[in-house]
């Protein structure tokens, strides 16, 4: 094992700690002189390196200007430490929070930027750990929304790790710099899987059981949109989740009931059986009609509507705690 | 910026475009022509693939070029020697050719920085204010690039990144001033190569009849010279440069081909025979470049720099050709006698004479001459009144000479300009038994009346004579002094200003509108600018550095520069830092007081004035009531005013909102004239 390797573990939780300490989680932090790391960058030592070349050229030919420039450029790149700073400085950043995902998607961090002086903060640069870069400016407006990705492997409630925020503006030499931890989490509901719904129980609150049809004629969920199918039909929230047209098939309910049951998937693993019961929440959710769902420990009467649904979904997410 | 590594923003190429074209630029005339149309083919080429009319060059063709521009770049720069001028050739391709395949952020940046250094690579050929404020403006420009490379958002245009690095140059200025002055100057650590201009003027080692004569074309300066105290009258200006003492009928040179060297010049230990004795001037000379190793002082100079060397000749050498300008000081005593005695070599030097000598009627005047007179001195007096009583004409286009070249002038032509008198006053010395030379330098200068230092041209290139005298040593003979006294009292320009062929080289020269007042006045500010520029810019050296920091600290200057230099890198530090960085957070509340207490100024101007202790909302009624125009206005401000004062949830929103509605009422209530104020410049707003 490379030396480095195995001192790396050791020195990251180290800075962890240290950072945990220094700055710890809060929803909103003011950016100042205590929280804000500058070190010149990559392009700052070719610079530097370019410096050094004309300083050894102007000792060795005396040219007097080339001294002179060569002082204009070490003093720019002093210069420089100055913005890049001032570029952070002052910039306070809020965790707003993000919309509920389902696992596999990126959750949506927003982080509300916003300036406390007059100095204008230019291409900031934010991010979690290993994940992309989102821009943003806050120029004109007091305030800006910044949507920060963070890709999510498994339901439960994904907590937001350390956030970096950075600028190397304006002349890309130094890159100033924060963690910051803005207290966040996104709930994240499991993967829904589609499947037939294989058991039927019935709704248990109406007192009767009253009986769904299963088969394939009778219920297909979400199909491909096909040329001619009406615009009514489409599921334009799938489609805003980035899962493609698709088109929304009616189920042709015997009944206006439905109780979702853990038990309706047997055989099946505790996850699994939660993403299907996902998947039906999400289609029972957009038909006419009332659902329930009950799980080991959980039980939900029958009801419709976003909160409802949301009650569900969120029961699902962070049922016993959320996936291991 | 990981992910966006191949991100350029688009505005970025024309910056770098720009740059590298103002870098380039002063180069493209003085590559050769087939390098300087490669450079602006790749730049069309660039431009081409950026608008998306042709694609980038593949791998074959970016080898093809380069490995066709390598070798021609060298064959081209084969014969020329110098080493430095074939570097600069290659780099300035190497620039341009990353210029063309650059498509990646990283190239962008090395096509930055080498713009950087080609920057300061125009300093090696040119060091004028002209070059410095090209330089300065190529600088903004580089930096433009870099901060467009940068900025990639609504704010990126061409005016705001300009307007940006323009800002960001100023700043960095004073520190790169204070720098400039403190940090001590390093002597070269290895020799390096210079360039070598083709274009040699000035005075040479080798006087013809005709070629001083030619520099009578040239307003060229040849040096610039301060005097400590007061200058020399005109007639004592004599420049020695080199000392010619071989004459091969035709020709003077120096004796030897072997003293072209500076290894071989003939040196002495004993600089000096004698002791330094009175007259003495101290002088500070800035020299043009002359690509030639020898230097001009009065005799008898004395120096204390160490690149100088003095010959047995008293003439002045550098270990280098002077390729930049060259500054020197010297002390010269005037009145200095000089070789007492004379060495066996160096009289046999001086009385060399051509053989054979195709010069019968000239040796015939010698000894006749010499025959009337009394001794050596007597005879020089004598030739030189021989000079003044035969018609001869001080010219600039004199006939030319036949083979026997003194005869024909002595007594054919009898037209002749300083060299023709020089060369056939030596002779005539030589023949007679008297050990002569020739000396060839400049004369006069002009006296720059806004400063007060003396400006040599080429067309005070002059040649005369030393002759040896028993008791006296060298002393200096001028037979042009004899044919056109006013020549050396009063400067070549008296005595030629009307001839035809003088300046002719320099036909839009200022020199030649000297008899225009303002213009006359103009050249000479500009020179004196110039000037300045020189002595205290291009050749500040660590001798100012340390005359200048003696004058703030006194003795223990040495010592303190360390302690100047961290001092004035911290202040600039913290002032900076106090400015920039020290911007107060700012609460919004104390901004809607003072917006609202601005209004009330102007509500007072136009005659309504709070009372005292009258809260915002009475006041605003009042203002309803005499004003009934801007009374909504009025309200609505107050009603924001007062809830961003007291609610506890004063929304930033809401304060954007009281900014425009008050600007607004404040430009109705404004004269027409401090609505265009108001409206225009942000500043006056508050």
């Amino acid at each position: 094992m490379n030396p480095i390797d195995a001192v790396k573990p050791w020195f990251s939780s180290r800075v962890t700690r240290w950072l945990e300490r220094r700055m710890p989680a809060v929803q909103e932090i003011s950016l100042h002189r205590k929280n804000i790391f500058i070190l010149p960058t990559g392009p700052g030592l070719l610079f530097l390196t370019a410096t050094i070349l004309i300083f050894v050229t102007a000792i060795n030919y005396v040219l007097s200007l080339a001294f002179g420039l060569a002082f204009l450029m070490v003093s720019l790149f002093i210069l420089s430490i100055l913005h890049t700073f001032r570029n952070l400085q002052h910039l306070s950043l809020r965790g707003v929070g993000a919309e509920p995902i389902f696992a596999g998607e990126d959750a949506a961090f927003v982080v509300l930027l916003s300036r406390q002086s007059n100095q204008e903060h230019e291409m900031l640069e934010l991010r979690f750990p290993s994940s992309i870069w989102s821009q943003a400016d806050v120029l004109d407006n007091e305030q800006e929304r910044v949507k920060v990705f963070l890709p999510s492997v498994r339901r439960g409630l994904l907590k937001a790790p350390r956030l970096t925020v950075q600028t190397r503006f304006p002349l890309g030499l130094w890159r100033a710099w924060s963690h910051v931890d803005l207290a966040m989490s996104c709930l994240v509901y499991p993967h829904p899987q589609e499947g037939p719904l294989p058991g039927l129980v019935g709704g248990s609150t109406s007192g009767k059981s009253e009986s769904v049809k299963t088969g394939v004629d009778d219920f297909h969920g979400l199909r491909a949109y096909q040329t001619g199918d009406s615009l009514k039909q489409i599921a334009w929230k799938s489609l805003a989740r980035g899962q493609g047209l698709k088109v929304k098939q009616f189920v042709d309910a015997v009944d206006d009931q439905l109780m979702l049951d853990w038990e309706m998937f047997p055989g099946m693993e505790s996850e699994e059986r939660l993403s299907r019961l996902c998947y039906w929440v999400l289609i029972l959710a957009q038909q006419d009609i009332d659902y329930g769902l009950r799980i080991p420990g959980q039980e939900f009467s029958l009801g419709r509507g976003d909160a409802h649904r949301g009650k569900l979904l969120g029961a699902l997410a962070l049922w016993q705690g959320g996936a291991l | 910026m990981t992910d966006k590594q191949a991100h350029i923003p688009r505005l970025t190429i024309w910056w770098m475009l720009g740059a590298l074209a103002l870098v380039v630029a002063p180069h493209l005339l003085r590559l050769p022509v087939w390098i300087s149309a490669l450079i602006v083919a790749c730049v069309i080429w660039r431009i081409l693939i950026f608008i998306g009319r042709v694609g980038f060059p593949n791998k074959f063709l970016k080898i093809m070029i380069v490995f066709l521009a390598l070798p021609l770049t060298v064959v081209e720069y084969r014969g020329s020697g110098a080493g430095l001028d074939a570097a600069v050739c290659l780099l300035i391709l190497g620039t341009v050719f990353k210029l063309l395949e650059m498509r990646q952020r990283r190239d962008m940046l090395i096509v930055v920085c080498l713009c950087y250094v080609l920057t300061m690579v125009g300093f090696i050929y040119s060091q004028t204010i002209l070059a410095a404020l090209h330089a300065l403006l190529t600088f903004i420009v580089i930096t433009g690039a870099l901060v467009t490379l940068q900025r990639d958002n609504q704010r990126s245009s061409l005016k705001g990144n300009g307007k940006l690095a323009l800002r960001l140059v100023a700043q960095a200025i004073p520190l790169a001033i204070v720098l400039f002055v403190l940090v001590p100057r390093i002597a070269p650590l290895w020799t390096m190569p210079v360039p070598v201009s083709p274009n040699k003027t000035g005075v040479t080692d080798e006087m013809s009849p005709g070629n001083i004569s030619s520099l009578s074309r040239s307003a060229e300066l040849a040096f610039r010279v301060s005097f400590e105290n007061n200058a020399p009258l005109q007639d004592q200006m004599y420049w020695r440069g080199l000392v010619l003492d071989f004459f091969d009928g035709r020709s003077w040179r120096r004796a030897g081909s072997a003293f072209q060297s500076y290894a071989m010049i003939e040196r002495f230990d004993n600089r000096l025979q004698g002791e330094m004795q009175g007259g003495a001037v101290d002088y500070d000379v800035i020299l043009e470049p002359t690509q030639q190793s020898w230097i001009y002082a009065l005799q008898l100079a004395d120096f204390d720099a160490s690149d100088i060397r003095q010959d047995r000749y008293y003439t002045l050498h550098t270990e280098k050709p002077v390729t930049q300008r060259y500054r020197y000081k010297m002390r010269s005593y005037l009145r200095n006698e000089t070789d007492l005695e004379l060495s066996g070599i160096l009289r046999s030097r001086a009385l060399q004479l051509p053989e054979p000598d195709g010069n019968p009627n000239s040796h015939q005047l010698a000894e006749r001459l010499r025959a009337q007179s009394s001794g050596d001195l007597d005879y020089a007096n004598r030739v030189m009144r021989y000079f003044r009583e035969q018609p001869f004409y001080y010219t600039l286009t004199p006939p030319e000479l036949g083979e026997a070249s003194i005869d024909d002038f002595l007594f054919n032509s009898l037209q002749g300009f300083c060299e023709h008198y020089a060369s056939s006053f030596v002779y005539l010395m030589r023949a007679a038994g008297v050990p002569a030379r020739v000396v060839v330098g400049y004369q006069g200068g002009e006296t720059n009346p806004f400063e007060g230092y003396t400006m040599v041209y080429q067309y005070n290139a002059h040649a005369w004579a030393e002759i040896w005298l028993e008791g006296q040593g060298w002393v200096r003979m001028d037979p042009t002094g004899a044919v056109a006294p006013e020549r050396i009292s009063e400067g070549a320009q008296a005595v030629l200003g009307d001839q035809p062929g003088f300046l002719d080289d320099s036909r839009f020269s200022m020199m030649r509108f000297r008899n225009t007042e303002w213009l006359n006045t103009l050249r000479l500010r500009l020179d004196a600018m110039d000037y300045a520029w020189n002595r205290w810019v291009v050749s500040y050296d660590e001798d100012l550095q340390l005359q200048l920091l003696e004058a703030f600290f006194g003795d223990r200057a040495k010592q303190t520069l360390l302690y100047a230099l961290g001092a004035s890198f911290l202040l600039f530090f913290i002032i900076a830092a106090f400015f920039l960085l020290g911007g107060r957070k700012r609460d919004m509340r104390d901004q809607a007081t003072r917006l609202y207490l601005r209004l009330l100024v102007d509500l007072a101007d136009s005659g309504l004035s709070r009372r005292r202790g009258e809260g915002p909302l009475d006041f605003a009624n009042r203002v309803a009531e005499s004003r009934p125009d801007i009374a909504a206005d009025m309200t609505r401000i107050t009603a924001l005013y007062v809830r961003m004062s007291y609610a506890q949830d004063a929304q930033d929103e809401s304060f954007g909102e009281l900014k425009e509605y008050i600007l607004a009422l404040r430009l109705r209530l404004s004269s027409p004239w401090r609505r265009v104020v108001l409206r225009n410049f942000p500043a006056f707003r508050t």
